[in-house]
C-alpha cells in the first residue's frame, strides 16, 4: 500500500469493523527552524513527521487517535483499539452523521506556494532580520524562523478523498535595546515573495530603540491604543472562544449571545480561510466539508459560532467548514479594516498609553471572560496625539466583552500575526480601547 | 528517533517518525547540514562541559500496569467523579454547568546514546488527570476551577487520588465560593498561602529565572529572559527562611528521572538558600559557558523535542510552624488557599495570583469566605515578606512551558503554607 492510499484502507477497515462514520486524515509534514538570540544562531531544526489521525462513530459514540505513519498492521491495530473504545464510550447526546461529499474544492487553496527549505537561503533570512534590526539602533536579537512544508490526504465514510499542500514561512524577531527596552515584530507569509525578514526585524528594532529608559508606569484605566501583536491575540482568543464546543462546555464568554452585540460597531471578526494566498489558507475542514468565509462578529454582533457537523446539529445550524478532530476551531482570523492610519488615529488619544505587544494571558474565568495579559517590549505614553514617554511594569487587567464593547477605533493599516503566544494567524489592526484597566505589583 | 549533533560549534537537531534507514539517515544529514549552514551566523562556539556522563538502565516499576486496567473502568471512575460533583453542588443548589475532566495514561520508553559515553535506557510510566469545572447558580454568576494531577508510577497513582471524593468536595467548595463569598478584599494586610499557591510560585519565581538558558538570553523571544544575570549568585532575594530546591529523583513525582536528556545523573538542585540565589538550573552547554559541571536539567518533552534547560519538581523547603500556629499569630488577615487565574512578567519579576478559595482571618481564626484576593507582588518583594514557613508539604502537577516548538513537561510543584507579613492585596 502507498502512503496516499492510507486514509482510504483505514476508512474501509474502520466500517468493516463496525464504524458508522469515519475519517482518516494522513499529515505528512517538514519543518525547520533555526532560533537564534544574541544576534547568533543557537540551534537549527529539522523535523520529518507522518502522522494519522482517525476519528470514528458507532452512532453516538465517538473515539480518536492520532499515531505514526507505520506498518498496515500497526494502523490496522490502531483501528480495531479505536473502534473497541467507541463502543464502550459512553454515548453523546446526539448522532449527526459526517457531511456526504464528494465536494468540490477551490484549486487554489489546493496547491502549495513554492518555499526553499535550503539551510543557506534560511539561515539568509535570519541574518536580514538581525541585520535591520541592529541597522534600527538595537543592540541585540533573538527569535525564530520556521520553514514548513504539509501535505493533508483526508478520507472519509461520506465519500471524501482530498488532498492539500501547504507551505509556509515565519519569522517572529524581538529587539533589545537595554535589559528593559525591547521590540518585537513578525513576518508570516504563504510565499517567499511576500516574506519580509527584514521589515520584521527593522519594525521590532525600531520599537527596542523608541522604548529606551522606560519609567515605571502608573496603575489606572487609560484610553489604550493596542499595536497589531496585542490586538491580535486578544482577538484570536475571541476566535477560538467561538468554537461551538466551547460554547456548548459552558467555557466560553460567547456563549447564549447570538445575535447579541458583543462589541463595538467598529469590530467585524471573520474567519476566513478562502483567502488563497493567506498564511492560514485551507480548502477543507477535517470532515472533509469545503471551507467558507464566515462572519463571527458583524458589526458588533455576534453573528456565528464556529461548527463541525456535531456542534452543528446540536445548535440546529449548518456546519461552518471548522470542524477539528474533535471539536471546530478557527484556520485565519481576519479583522476588517478601519478608516483611519495609524497616525490619524495616535493624533485622536489625549491621553492614552500605547502597548506594542503582550504575553502570558491568563483567564479568572472563561465564561465571563475575566482575565490578564502582561504587556511586553515597548509601552508608551500618549499625551496630545504624541507618544511621549517610554514606560513599564503595567498590566492588562480587564474582561474580554468589556474591552470588546470599549473599541473606539480600529485602523486601516493591518498586519498578520503567528508567533509563540498567537497561534491562530491573524490579520489584525491596530485598535483603541477606552477605559482599559492597568495594574501592577504592590511592592 | 532525533539526532543532535555539534559541527564546528554549531548545534543541528533533527527527529523523524519514520524509521525507515533511508529517513533516520536523511534527518542525521539534515542536522549535519543545517548546524554547518549555521556557522556563518555564529559568535562564540557551543561546546558541552566535562560531565560524567551516565551507563544505565533505569525502570520505573509499577504495581498495576495501565494495560491491565480495561477502558470501561477508566470511563466510569471519571463518570463516577462527575456524578459525585454534580450531586454535591446540586446539595447546594448549584449546578455544574460546565466540566472537562481527561485522564490520560501513558508509557514513556527511551533510549539515548551519545559520542562522548552516555547510554541510558529508560522506562516511565505517567498517569494524569485534568479538570476545568464550571460552578454556576443563576442569581450568583459562575467560578470556575482548574487543576492537575499527575505521576509517575502505574493504575495504582490514580487510586491514591481517589478521584469521586476529591471531585464531591471540589464542588461543594466551588459552590460554597458561589453562595458564600464576600467582596474582594484589598490593601495592607498579613497573608497566609496554601501549598498550591507557594509550589506555583516556587516555579514561576525561582524555578525559572533560575534556567542558566534564559540567563543568557536564548529564549528571549519566547518565554523570554530573567531579572537574574550570569553573576547573581549570592544575590539576596528573600527572608532567610527561604529555601527553594528542584529535584528530580522524587520517587512517584510528575517530573521524575534518573538521568537527565543528555545522559547526565539526576540531582537535587538547591536554586535559594535561606533567601540567597545558590545555583542555576544547568544543561551541558550552558554550564561549558559558566565554566561549571551540568546539574541534570536537561530536558525535552518527547523524542522530537530539543533538551533544554528545564524544571523537575520545585518546592520551597518545609519549616517549622504548624498550619494553626501561622494562623494563631495574625490579628487581621487573609488566607489564599487555591488560585485561578495568574501570570509573571518574562523577566519573571512582576506576578499575579487571584486567589479562589480564600478566607478572612480574624484574631488568629479563620472567618468567613472572601472572594478572588488579588496579590500581585514582585519576587522579590514576595520573599522578603516571608516570615514564617509551615512544616507541612504538598506538591500539586502541572506542565511547564517552554522551548519553541512549545514542549510542555510534566512536573510538581511544592512546598508548606507559609505566612506573609505586611503585603498590599489589589483592588
Amino acid at each position: 500500500m502507498q502512503e496516499d492510499e492510507a486514509p482510504s484502507h483505514i476508512v474501509d477497515l474502520a466500517l468493516k469493523k463496525g464504524a458508522t462514520d469515519v475519517v482518516a486524515e494522513l499529515h505528512d509534514k517538514q519543518h525547520i527552524m533555526i532560533r537564534f538570540s544574541n544576534n547568533e544562531v543557537t540551534v537549527s531544526k529539522s523535523y520529518n513527521e507522518s502522522l494519522v489521525g482517525i476519528f470514528l462513530m458507532i452512532k453516538k459514540r465517538r473515539a480518536a487517535i492520532t499515531v505514526p505513519l507505520s506498518s498496515i498492521r500497526n494502523l490496522e491495530r490502531s483501528v480495531e483499539t479505536l473502534v473497541k473504545a467507541a463502543e464502550i464510550t459512553p454515548p453523546a447526546d446526539l448522532y449527526a452523521p459526517l457531511p456526504e461529499g464528494p465536494f468540490n474544492y477551490d484549486p487554489k487553496l489546493l496547491r502549495a506556494s513554492r518555499i526553499s527549505l535550503n539551510p543557506d537561503r534560511l539561515i539568509g533570512y535570519v541574518e536580514e532580520a538581525i541585520n535591520s534590526a541592529l541597522e534600527e539602533g538595537a543592540r541585540k536579537t533573538a527569535g525564530t524562523l520556521i520553514a514548513t512544508k504539509e501535505r493533508l490526504i483526508l478520507a472519509t465514510s461520506g465519500d471524501v478523498y482530498a488532498s492539500q499542500e501547504r507551505s509556509s514561512l515565519e519569522i517572529s524577531v524581538r529587539a533589545f535595546t537595554s535589559d528593559v527596552s525591547s521590540g518585537h515584530f513578525v513576518s508570516i507569509s504563504r510565499d517567499e515573495e511576500k516574506f519580509d525578514p527584514s521589515g520584521a526585524g527593522r519594525t521590532a528594532g525600531r520599537i527596542a530603540k523608541a522604548s529606551l529608559n522606560p519609567k515605571p508606569g502608573r496603575p489606572s484605566k487609560f484610553t489604550a491604543l493596542l499595536g497589531p501583536l496585542v490586538f491580535a491575540d486578544l482577538i484570536s482568543q475571541v476566535g477560538i472562544f467561538s468554537s461551538a464546543f466551547l460554547v456548548d462546555a459552558g467555557q466560553s464568554f460567547l456563549a447564549d449571545k447570538i445575535g447579541s452585540e458583543v462589541a463595538c460597531s467598529k469590530l467585524t471578526l471573520i474567519d476566513d480561510p478562502t483567502v488563497a494566498d493567506s498564511y492560514g489558507a485551507r480548502a477543507f475542514d477535517d470532515e472533509g466539508v469545503p471551507t467558507r468565509r464566515n462572519i463571527i462578529i458583524e458589526r458588533g454582533i455576534l453573528n456565528s459560532y464556529l461548527h463541525n457537523s456535531a456542534t452543528a446539529k446540536k445548535f440546529g445550524v449548518e456546519t461552518t467548514g471548522n470542524a477539528g478532530l474533535i471539536s471546530p476551531h478557527p484556520w485565519n482570523l481576519i479583522v476588517e479594516p478601519g478608516e483611519k492610519s495609524f497616525d490619524e488615529i495616535l493624533d485622536g488619544i489625549d491621553r492614552g498609553v500605547y502597548v506594542t505587544n503582550d504575553w502570558y494571558l491568563r483567564y479568572q474565568n472563561y465564561r465571563s471572560g475575566d482575565f490578564s495579559t502582561i504587556p511586553r517590549d515597548g509601552m508608551f505614553m500618549i499625551r496630545k496625539g504624541e507618544i511621549s514617554s517610554s514606560i513599564r511594569e503595567l498590566r492588562i487587567s480587564d474582561n474580554m466583552l468589556r474591552i470588546l464593547k470599549n473599541i473606539r477605533e480600529i485602523s486601516r493599516t493591518r498586519a498578520w500575526v503567528k508567533w509563540w503566544e498567537v497561534d491562530i494567524p491573524t490579520l489584525a489592526p491596530y485598535a483603541v480601547i477606552e477605559e482599559l484597566n492597568f495594574t501592577k505589583s504592590t511592592m | 528517533m532525533s539526532v543532535r549533533v555539534l559541527v564546528n560549534g554549531a548545534l543541528g537537531f533533527a527527529s523523524t517518525n519514520k524509521l525507515r534507514r533511508k529517513d533516520v539517515k536523511a534527518s542525521v544529514i539534515k542536522a549535519y547540514k543545517l548546524a554547518s549552514a549555521a556557522k556563518k551566523v555564529l559568535q562564540r562556539e557551543i561546546s558541552m562541559d566535562e560531565s560524567k556522563l551516565g551507563t544505565a538502565k533505569v525502570k520505573v516499576k509499577t504495581k498495576i500496569d495501565f494495560d491491565s486496567v480495561d477502558i470501561e473502568s477508566k470511563v466510569e471512575l471519571l463518570k463516577e467523579a462527575y456524578r459525585q460533583a454534580e450531586e454535591a453542588a446540586a446539595d447546594k443548589k448549584v449546578k455544574i454547568s460546565g466540566c472537562i475532566l481527561t485522564l490520560d495514561t501513558w508509557k514513556t520508553e527511551k533510549f539515548l546514546v551519545t559520542s562522548d559515553g552516555a547510554y541510558v535506557r529508560s522506562f516511565t510510566p505517567r498517569a494524569a488527570v485534568f479538570t476545568l469545572i464550571t460552578a454556576f447558580h443563576p442569581q450568583k454568576g459562575t467560578v470556575q476551577r482548574s487543576f492537575d494531577l499527575g505521576g509517575t508510577g502505574g493504575w495504582e497513582i490514580t487510586k491514591k487520588w481517589n478521584l469521586p471524593e476529591l471531585f464531591k468536595k471540589e464542588a461543594q467548595t466551588l459552590s460554597e465560593i458561589l453562595l458564600y463569598a464576600k467582596k474582594r478584599p484589598s490593601g495592607r494586610t498579613d497573608v497566609i498561602l496554601g501549598p498550591e499557591l507557594v509550589g506555583l510560585i516556587c516555579h514561576e519565581s525561582s524555578g525559572h529565572p533560575s534556567e542558566a538558558d534564559r540567563i543568557l538570553g536564548r529564549e528571549a523571544a519566547q518565554a523570554g529572559e530573567t531579572y537574574l544575570k550570569a553573576d547573581s549568585i549570592g544575590l539576596r532575594v528573600g527572608s532567610p527562611l527561604v529555601n527553594v530546591v528542584d529535584d528530580p529523583t522524587i520517587e512517584g513525582s510528575f517530573g521524575f528521572y534518573r538521568y537527565d536528556e543528555e545522559g547526565v545523573k539526576a540531582r537535587k538542585r538547591v536554586l535559594i538558600k535561606e533567601g540567597v540565589i545558590n545555583e542555576f538550573l544547568h544543561n551541558r552547554e550552558t554550564a561549558s559557558i559558566f565554566k561549571l559541571r551540568s546539574n541534570s536539567s536537561s530536558r525535552a518533552a518527547a523524542f522530537n523535542r530539543e533538551p533544554i534547560v528545564r524544571m523537575a519538581n520545585t518546592y520551597l523547603e518545609p519549616g517549622d510552624y504548624s498550619k494553626e500556629e501561622l494562623i494563631e499569630e495574625i490579628k487581621d488577615g487573609i488566607y489564599i488557599k487555591s488560585f485561578m487565574e495568574w501570570n509573571i512578567d518574562d523577566r519573571r519579576f512582576n506576578q499575579r495570583y487571584v486567589g479562589l478559595e480564600a478566607y478572612k482571618i480574624k484574631n488568629g481564626e479563620l472567618k468567613e469566605r472572601v472572594r478572588n484576593p488579588i496579590l500581585e507582588v514582585t519576587t522579590i518583594g514576595l520573599w522578603s515578606s516571608v516570615d514564617a514557613v509551615g512544616k507541612d508539604l504538598e506538591f500539586q502537577a502541572a506542565y511547564c512551558g517552554k522551548g519553541d516548538p512549545m514542549q510542555g513537561i510534566p512536573v510538581w510543584t511544592g512546598g508548606p503554607h507559609i505566612r506573609l507579613r505586611n503585603v498590599t492585596l489589589g483592588e
